[in-house]
């Protein structure tokens, strides 16, 4: 870490950008105000494959404050140069009006541009497309399936067939939409060949490669600007047709275009959680000690792209377990590209180990809690690396001690309150402790005061005030004089704002660019005849609240405003930086947590209410201690939404989704969500990163649905082995 | 079921039964609000916004002159017909704290007071409020002041990315005001008609408590 006191660092702080958000002035993608622009609505394919054959727009252009209409036969062509630096999948990505060729439902196939959003809105309903359809593919399990990826261990087959307990388990997980509440939306203006886009990404550098490699421009002539980002939860990691679209529309109007999907376009604009069925044998000895594990899992991708998320990761490495064999295949339907979703991949794995695992219990008949205890491995055997840190036990005995685990009856069905069923159940969750490399801009000015820009984002995790308060400590300075800006590609650059790795990768950089900025301070001080701290040994400086002194003698010192006043310095300056993992991994590098919860189910009507909740965390260093209590909660909210409500329905006539829209894919309100607790183990990593954390955005949201569906099974007797958990399963 | 101003049919590819003459229903719908109405072409809003040419373009849409209160300010406008309180608010008097989440009342991210009472700005047509005094968020400080739910928002990090604070704020005043604060559980029932994505929900509650004066 740094020799600088921490003030800020670990203390329950509110947001620095609390007061913009709670008076309605921070700005998101939409709501720029730029000159002179004027509004484009996409029209989106009404078929699920085939060919666009006429587009009759005469009746939209007639409309008055119509400017234009575009689509395949009259758009320009694009260059759409591959881009190796960006998140795009393996496979061809949509060109959005470069052929009659339709993909998808909800494919963009023309775009309306006119000087009102109502003029839009309305010519969009008046272009008429006609289509030769297909039959699309729409179904997981009828689609024809890619190779598989695989991983073997063992001879799990053997192992399985010797073992004295076996399971063998199929689940369906459900097709999930992020449903962020801003809707994707991009402001496009072009000055002679350069463009400039506001734009709702969780990664203004990505965006910039992707409009520079579609437009066939050089890099610095696209500017991508974000500062705020009304939640996203994956959607943002990749730029999405609408984006060029908007800028494609701004380009042949020359003027400034404004483009905002519509909340139904968020169910085939942007990308999902895919579908998987995923089937799990284990075997165990008697006493529950795993001997073989098999997993086959398939999961949706689009016919143009091959999406993969981390599936496979927790089935190697959460329990020891001898013979592992994995297969996971990615099957091609007629939709739109998934993307990754809160906790990708491990959420899904972890639901059907979790669940699988309470089985196993169940079956040989003992708590789940002591199972898991006696799987718990002595490093990471997928790598034979030692784990960095791993303090999964201490998750739960504490979650077992708060929760009042001890009051769960083993016998499902057990606990009945009128027509309530309760149960309890529990789950263990991880996730990946990512980290890349990034890069921050220091300024210390002569007042005394320090600016900190990097190119990263904040979707509501809290980037702003984490990273201020690394910044504030590591330059000795207050929270209220350190500013820290993010969300422009002008910035220096950093890794996309997803996977839980903002903290350790942008925080590590910002540290690495206040510590040299601190420094050359320091080295000014001690270098300068006329500084009480000349003369002193730099090791022995601090910096509190923009005061340099000697750490043992307080009244040894000056301010940085009058050190760099007197030596006529405008300011300090310093580009932190930080590599990323380098050289050989030494350590197995996870997050993890326990999490607890207690369900009732109305024994008539099936009705699942959760009545509480706790998520114990060992997720390393805690900067942001207030913001990371919301970060838990929302994780463990977004994880009721995945095991009880969330469902995205495909109509396999056409492709269409039959709920794209907030009143008919349910997620959690107020009144679903009950008394929520998180704690969060003491203690850094200091293995993983200069700031010792270990990410929080995935891992707190992995293991809540398994912990639901746990609880459910502890109420009724009843494994519905399918997410979401509804009513009418229970049945 | 409608969700949204721009529904593509789910399947009929080359349906479009009105022809250049008839009346589509939407125009019919915005010939009907505007009887009764003073239709003014070429408005305030109209030529603030749009050059010569393009203004009288889209004047000529159906369109309406109104005055309304917004945050004590009156605003005299002519708006298009089809216009929604949250779209005049939003695109034409650059109060953008009021968010578009669904465009459909499904999600609350819209809500605003219209004479004291919440209501979601996206279902209500501009050319309704007539008369009526509009509170949004950023007329909700008393200059530097915070509104007491606003600071609460803040102490209790009700919110994270915020893009539904300003809903959830203007929500939370009208049910401190319509008394339902009597339990948590009364709180998030009536706050239920303002979707956080982040999950900020008893964070949520626990600010509408402290602005109550109940925590």
């Amino acid at each position: 870490m740094s020799p600088q006191p921490q003030a800020a660092v670990g203390a329950p702080l509110s947001r620095v950008d609390g007061r913009l958000k709670v008076t309605g002035q921070a700005r998101y993608a939409a709501e720029h105000d730029v000159d002179g622009t004027v509004h484009a609505v996409i029209i989106d394919a009404s078929i699920g494959r085939g060919r666009i054959t006429a587009i009759d727009t005469r009746q939209a252009e007639a409309q008055p404050g119509v400017l234009r209409v575009l689509h395949h036969r009259n758009a320009p062509k694009l260059p759409y140069r591959d881009n190796t630096a960006s998140n795009n999948p393996p496979g061809e990505r949509l060109r959005v009006f470069q052929d009659d060729k339709v993909l998808f439902h909800g494919q963009p196939v023309a775009v309306v541009i006119a000087t009102t959003l109502e003029a839009a809105q309305h010519g969009a309903r008046l272009v008429k497309v006609r289509y030769q359809t297909e039959q699309p593919d729409t179904d997981l399990t009828d689609a024809t399936p890619d190779k598989p990826t695989t991983y073997a261990r063992g001879d799990a087959e053997a192992a399985l067939r010797k073992a004295p307990v076996r399971l063998d388990l199929s689940y369906r997980t459900a097709r999930n939409h992020h449903n962020p509440m801003e809707p994707h939306a991009t402001i496009a203006r072009w000055e002679g060949g350069k463009l400039t886009v506001w734009d709702k990404t969780q990664w203004v550098v990505g965006t910039q490669t992707e409009l520079a490699a579609v437009f066939g421009l050089p890099l610095d002539s696209v500017r991508v600007i974000s500062p705020y980002v009304g939640g996203a939860f994956g959607t943002g990691l990749r730029c999405w047709p609408h984006t060029i679209v908007a800028a494609l529309a701004a380009r042949v109007t020359k003027r400034p275009v404004k483009l905002v999907l519509s909340r139904r376009q968020m169910y085939f604009g942007n990308g999902f959680r895919p579908a998987y069925a995923y089937r799990l044998r284990l075997g165990s000895d008697r006493r529950g000690r795993l001997t073989a594990a098999l997993h086959e899992m398939d999961g949706e991708t689009s016919s143009y792209e091959t999406f993969t998320e981390a599936i496979m990761t927790p089935g190697q490495m959460l329990y020891s377990t001898p013979n592992v064999k994995q297969a996971y295949r990615t099957v091609p339907l007629d939709v739109n590209t998934p993307i990754w979703m809160r906790g990708p991949g491990f959420a899904n794995a972890s639901y059907v180990i979790e669940s699988a695992i309470d089985e196993l219990a169940h079956t040989i008949g003992i708590d789940p809690i002591e199972l898991r205890r006696r799987n718990e491995p002595a490093e990471d055997e997928s790598s034979g690396l030692p784990f960095s840190t791993r303090r999964l036990r201490e998750c739960y005995t504490i979650g077992a001690r708060e929760f009042g685990w001890h009051r769960r009856s083993h016998k499902p069905r057990s606990r009945r309150e009128g027509d309530w069923l309760i149960g309890m159940g529990m789950a263990a969750g991880v996730y990946d402790t990512a980290r890349a490399t990034a890069q921050a801009r220091v300024r210390l000015d002569a007042d005394g005061t320090a600016t900190v820009e990097a190119a990263t984002s904040d979707m509501g995790p809290g980037t702003y005030t984490s990273q201020t308060q690394v910044a504030a400590d590591a330059l000795g300075l207050t929270m209220r004089t350190v500013t820290f800006r993010l969300g422009d590609s002008l910035y220096p650059p950093t890794p996309p704002h997803g996977g839980s790795m903002t903290m350790a990768s942008v925080g590590s950089a910002v540290l690495d660019g206040c510590n040299r900025v601190r420094n050359n301070a320091i080295k000014l001080a001690t270098e300068d005849r006329q500084s009480p701290l000349h003369g002193a040994d730099p090791n022995d400086i601090v910096v509190r609240g923009g005061r340099l002194h000697v750490k043992n003698n307080p009244a040894r010192g000056e301010t940085y405003r009058a050190l760099l006043t007197r030596n006529k310095s405008t300011h300090l300056e310093a580009l932190g930086n930080f590599t990323g993992p380098e050289g050989t991994p030494r350590h197995s590098f996870f997050a993890y947590n326990a999490t607890f919860a207690e369900v009732a189910v109305d024994a008539t009507l099936g009705l699942v209410r959760v009545r509480r909740m706790l998520g114990v965390y060992d997720a390393g260093r805690i900067i942001s201690p207030k913001l990371a209590q919301s970060q838990a909660i929302g994780g463990m909210v977004g994880g009721i939404g995945t095991a009880l409500l969330e469902h995205s329905v495909t109509d396999p006539r056409d492709g269409r989704t039959v709920n794209a829209n907030l009143a008919d894919y349910l997620i959690p309100v107020n009144a679903d969500v009950p008394d929520i607790q998180a704690i969060y183990l003491d203690g850094e990593d200091r293995e993983a990163d200069p700031l010792g954390v270990k990410g929080l955005g995935e891992v707190v949201h992995v293991g809540v649905a398994p912990a639901i569906a746990n609880a459910v099974f502890n109420a009724t007797g009843r494994r519905i082995r399918q997410l979401p958990i509804t009513a009418d399963a229970l049945l | 079921m409608p969700t949204e101003p721009v529904p593509q049919g789910p399947t009929p590819a080359t349906a479009a039964p009105e022809g250049p003459t008839a009346p589509t229903r939407r125009t019919f719908i915005a010939t009907g609000t505007a009887v009764g109405t003073t239709v003014v072409a070429g408005g305030v809003l109209g030529t603030g916004l749009l050059p010569g040419s393009e203004a009288a373009a889209a004047a000529s849409a159906p369109s309406s002159r109104l005055s309304l209160t917004v945050n004590g300010t009156r605003h005299t406008v002519t708006v298009d017909n089809r216009t929604s309180l949250l779209d005049l608010l939003r695109e034409h008097l650059g109060l953008t704290g009021s968010k578009k989440g669904c465009d459909a009342g499904a999600c609350g991210a819209c809500t605003v007071l219209v004479d004291g009472r919440r209501q979601n700005a996206c279902l209500t047509l501009a050319v309704r409020m007539e008369g009526a005094e509009v509170t949004t968020i950023e007329g909700l400080a008393d200059g530097d002041q915070l509104h007491a739910l606003q600071q609460a928002f803040i102490d209790q990090d009700a919110f994270q990315c915020g893009y539904c604070t300003p809903g959830q704020i203007l929500s939370g005043v009208a049910c401190i005001q319509e008394g339902h604060t009597r339990s948590p559980e009364e709180i998030a029932e009536w706050m239920s008609g303002n979707i956080c994505r982040c999950g900020c929900y008893p964070k949520i509650v626990s600010a509408v408590q402290q602005a109550a004066g109940k925590k």
